[in-house]
Parts: structure tokens; sequence; C-alpha cells
């Protein structure tokens, strides 16, 4: 369980992180979203232990980072996959850190061959790797120590197609077998489809949190009918929202039930009654960002 | 993707005993050799060794002794051992891998005490080699000049050689780690005392403190083992401020200092 509490953090005269809170939960995949700046990596940077908070905590399973004992089995960390000794080949990168972990001798090859890096390309020295080698090579390091929790900034910018399927395949294992991930990331359509919570930040604030499920569902119905006029008019006058959808048909804050009955007492047929289509991540995204966003965005 | 090598968490060993210290030793030292960077500056300082010594037998009049062979490589071992101890410091900061480090060892001071002990390992190594140097110089001297040097070696030119290294090392991580830039640090671990130097020989008043301050004096006496009383005094109240200031100095800044 990661846990962020009340989190502040100033640089100079500038707050970066103000007041953040959220936990990310073992066995379930937590995506942190925000705008760039919004201070995702600030965040990481603190709960990994290498930035000091002006204020709060954030602890993985209640202990502060600096005081767990070889921290490296505890959290497995992708901060920036560019950090790495140029002049060192990704083996032995992984090799150092299995070393300093105490790990078995086996588990760097293991984890090697996880990530789908061959042993020529291991062999190489990191300047002359790609970007999602480089990713690769960081998320093997994150994976080295069998870690509980995993954090992970950005980990699928640079992955190809095949490799952001595998993370996302990868992301839903781990925490199926009990781990807790905290993933940021841009790519939208990604998130959605592997996170099960969500943390959306801006400028340093918390906009939201909550379930993907609950923050992506949208309250409300869609109606079709013979006579759409008529069932608006009766749902207006009960005191509901009623908007016309694009392709024909009601959208309306009334639940399923209270639309049948308006229906039933208009004498209205209904074709098509079902809850409203979710708004979408992008959507959401944009909605609580728009205050923050560097751009103007036409949501 | 293996179901084997992606262990569900909690599977992993109970104990999680934190990381020994001769084990952050042992890595740091490896990160030491293990690129090309650093293996290049173990050679250069062998390599000056040989030249240095070789010089020497060049110049004598006579089969020189395996002592003041040895002694002749110390004005490159006094040059070139901080940067050891310099890139140890730097190269974690100009590489970024401070990132990994740090996560995997929060105790930064811990693993500065590492980094320390494992270039006074290689330093130690570099002596080994180093004297290996001179006693097949003093074979070559003796063959050259019809007559064996001497191959008595006293205790205080050893020991003197030894704390030497040690010294040089801990310049080199303190300014490594005050200033964390190559060069900047290389420049003030050579500049900063030639410029006291200077000052002090320019400004009559401060000739006398300045023995006091100068490192390099001392330094050479220890390094041949030839530290008087006096000497011993001004090796300590320089080291305090060419070791020990910088060294505190970098401690202190990188000890909570953001990683980026
Ligand atoms: N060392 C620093 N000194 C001053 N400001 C900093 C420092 N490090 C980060 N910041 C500021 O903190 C804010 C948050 O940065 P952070 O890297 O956490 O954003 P992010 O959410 O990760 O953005 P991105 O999506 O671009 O990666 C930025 O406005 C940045 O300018
Ligand atoms: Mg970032």
């Amino acid at each position: 369980m990661i846990e962020i509490a009340h989190l502040t953090k100033r640089y100079g005269s500038t707050t970066v992180l103000d007041d953040v809170s959220f936990t990310a939960a073992p066995g379930r995949v937590t995506g942190f979203l925000g705008p760039n700046g919004a201070g995702k990596s600030t965040t990481m940077r603190v709960l990994c232990g290498l930035a000091t908070a002006s204020s709060g905590t954030a602890t993985v399973a209640g202990r502060r980072l600096r005081d767990v004992p070889n921290p490296g089995r505890t959290v497995g960390v992708l901060l920036d996959a560019s950090a790495q000794h140029a002049g060192r080949s990704g083996r032995e990168v992984l090799t150092l850190s299995a070393r300093l972990m105490g790990l078995a001798p086996g588990r760097v090859a293991a984890c090697l061959d996880l990530v789908g890096l061959t042993a020529a390309e291991a062999d190489a020295r990191t300047r002359t790797y790609s970007l999602g080698m480089r990713q690769r090579l960081g998320l093997a390091h994150a994976l080295l120590g069998e870690p509980d929790a995993l954090v992970l900034d950005e980990p699928a910018n640079g992955l190809d197609p095949a490799g952001i399927r595998w993370m996302r395949d990868l992301l839903r294992a781990y925490a199926d077998g009990g781990g807790t991930v905290l993933l940021s990331s841009h790519l939208l359509r990604e998130v959605e489809a592997v996170a099960d919570d969500l943390v959306l930040i801006g400028r340093g604030r918390v906009l939201a949190h909550g379930t993907t499920a609950d923050l992506l569902s949208a309250p409300g119905t869609e109606v079709r009918s013979l006579d759409d006029g008529a069932l608006a008019g009766a749902l207006i006058a009960a005191g509901h929202d009623v908007r016309p959808l694009d392709d024909g048909g009601l959208s309306t804050s009334a639940s399923a039930e209270a639309v049948g009955r308006h229906a039933l007492d208009a004498r209205v047929v209904l074709l098509d009654l079902r809850p409203a289509r979710s708004a979408g991540l992008e959507d959401l995204f944009f909605t609580l960002t728009a205050g923050s966003a560097r751009e103007e965005v036409a949501a | 993707m293996s179901a084997a090598t992606l262990t569900p968490p909690g599977t992993a060993a109970p104990a999680r005993a934190g990381v020994p210290w001769t084990r952050l030793v042992g890595v740091e030292l490896r990160k030491q050799v293990d690129t090309r960077a650093g293996r290049w500056l173990l050679a250069l300082v062998v390599l000056v060794d040989v030249a240095l010594v070789a010089l020497y037998l060049w110049a004598a009049d006579e089969a020189p002794g395996w002592s003041a062979l040895t002694e002749a490589s110390s004005a490159g071992q006094l040059l070139l051992l901080p940067l050891i101890g310099v890139l140890a410091a730097t190269s974690e900061w100009s590489q970024r891998t401070a990132l990994t480090t740090f996560a995997l060892e929060p105790r930064r001071t811990r693993v500065h005490g590492a980094k320390a002990a494992a270039g006074i390992v290689l330093a130690l190594g570099i002596t080994v080699a180093t004297l290996a140097v001179a006693a097949v110089a003093t074979l070559v001297g003796g063959a050259l000049h019809d007559g064996a040097g001497s191959w008595s070696l006293d205790g205080a030119l050893l020991g003197g050689l030894a704390l030497a290294l040690v010294l040089l090392v801990l310049q080199g991580l303190g300014f490594g780690l005050a200033l964390l830039s190559t060069p900047a640090a290389i420049v003030a671990y050579l500049a900063l005392p030639t410029v006291w130097s200077l000052v002090s020989a320019l400004v009559p008043a401060l000739r006398d403190p300045a023995d006091w301050l100068d490192m390099s004096g001392p330094l050479t006496g220890l390094m041949s083992g030839s530290l008087t009383g006096d000497g011993w005094a001004q090796l300590g109240t320089s080291t305090l401020l060419w070791v020990g200031v910088p060294l505190a100095v970098g401690l202190w800044r990188t000890a909570r200092r953001d990683v980026a």
C-alpha cells in the first residue's frame, strides 16, 4: 500500500505540491495523471526518498522508504529511463543493483528475458540504446528485486505497440498477484485500459481520486422513443435535465425507472433505454484539468 | 512473459535485512572499474608511475634502491589519486545514476563511505603495482649499473604511502561531493592549494601560517617516510583544511539534496 498524506513541496516560493493525499492499494493499478508540470514526478521522487517534502508524508506499507532496509526489495522504481551510466551495458546496470540487493545470480538474466532484451542488446552499452530499449531496461530494473510495489513514471513512453500491450498485461498480472502499482502516464487510453483507480492532479493539487469505473461512469440515461418531444416535455416538467443527442434520442439525468414511468404516463412508446455512455478518460481529463492545462483545449 | 519470473509479491524473502556495508563497498568498487573511464584512469595512474620510475632510473648515476624508486613515483600519485575519489563522487550525479543508487540505499552518507573505502582499496592496488614496478626497476638498475640497489624498504615509507593515498582519495571525494562536477573538482583540488602557495609567497605576513595550511609539503614528506614532529602537525592542520573541509561540505550538501 502506497500512502501519500498531505504532501506539500516548495521550491523557494513556488509550491509544486499542495497538500496532496491519495492511496494506491495492493492488488490494484493506480493511474496517476495530470498535465506537464503537475507534480507527478515530484510526488514519486518524494515517495522514493530522493526529494524531501516541505511537509506531509509518503509511505509504503506504513514506512517512509528512507527507513526501509534494502528498499529495492519493497519498491521497484522507474523514474527516468535515461538516467543510466552511458558507459555501462544494460546487463552491468542490472548486475550492480542485483548485487546491492543481494539477489540470486540468475535474477538478472531472468529480468532481461522478461522485458525482451536480447543477450546482444544487454551486452551493449546503454549509450547505444533506443528510447524503448531504455524503457525496457528500466522496467527490468524495477522488477529486479521482486518488490511488493511498483512506482513507474511514464513507463510506456517510447514503447512500441507490442511493448505497450505487453506492459499492460505485465502490470495486470503483477497487481492480480497482490502487488501495488502506481503508474503515471500521458497515454490516456493505456491508463484507461489498465488502471483500477485514478488520481488526477493539476498544479500540485489532487483534482479527482477514485475508481476508474466511478470516475468514468456518467449518471443518467439515454432514451429513444417514437415521440421524443412529448417524452422530453414530461421529463422536464418532472424536473429532470434533458438534452437531445446528436444522433437522435435524448440524454437525461433521470433514472431508467423514472424515464419508463414518465413514458407510460405520457403513452410514448420507448425504442431504446440504457445507462448514459461513459464520458471517457480523455473527456474527464480535459474537464478536470481545464483550469490547470497549458493549452486551450476544446473539450 | 513467463510466469516463473514474475513472482507474486509477498513470496520474496520475508526477512528484509539491510544492505551490509561490505556489500555496498563491493558494488562501489565494481562501479569504479566497470566503465572505460574508470579503467583508463587506473591505467593512467600506473603508466605515470612507470614513466616516473623509468625517468628516475635513467637519471641515476648508480643502481638506485627499491625505496628510492618507489618514492620517485609519488609525484604522479599526488596528482592522480584524488581523481579516483572525484570520479566516484561526480559520475553518480553527471550520469544521473544517483537516482538508482539512492533509491536502493537511501542512507547517502553510508554510500559515500563505501565509495571512500572502494577508492582506498583501488589506491592500495595501485601502490602494490607501484612497488612491483619499482622492484622490476631495481633489478634493471642493478643490471645497468653493475651492482645491486638496496632492497631495504622501511615501514615509515610504506606506512606513509598508505596514509597518503587514503588522504588523497578522501580529498578527491570531498572536492567531488562538494562541487558535484568533474572539471570543477579537478580544477579546484589542483589549483586551490597552488594558488594558496602563490598568495602566501607574495604576502610575507602569510608565510608563517602558510606552512600550516600547505598540504603538498608534508604530504611529500609522508610519502618518503621522512616526516618529523612539526611535519606531522602541519600534515594534520593542512589535511583538516584541504580534506576535512571539502569532505564535510560535500557530505552535508549531498545528504539531503534533491536527486533529479
Ligand atoms: N529542482 C526544481 N526546482 C524548481 N522547480 C522544480 C524543480 N523540480 C521540479 N520543479 C517544478 O515542479 C513542477 C512539477 O514538476 P514534475 O516534474 O513533478 O511534473 P510532472 O507532473 O512529472 O510533469 P510531466 O508530465 O511533464 O513529467 C514543475 O513546475 C517544475 O518546474
Ligand atoms: Mg514527470
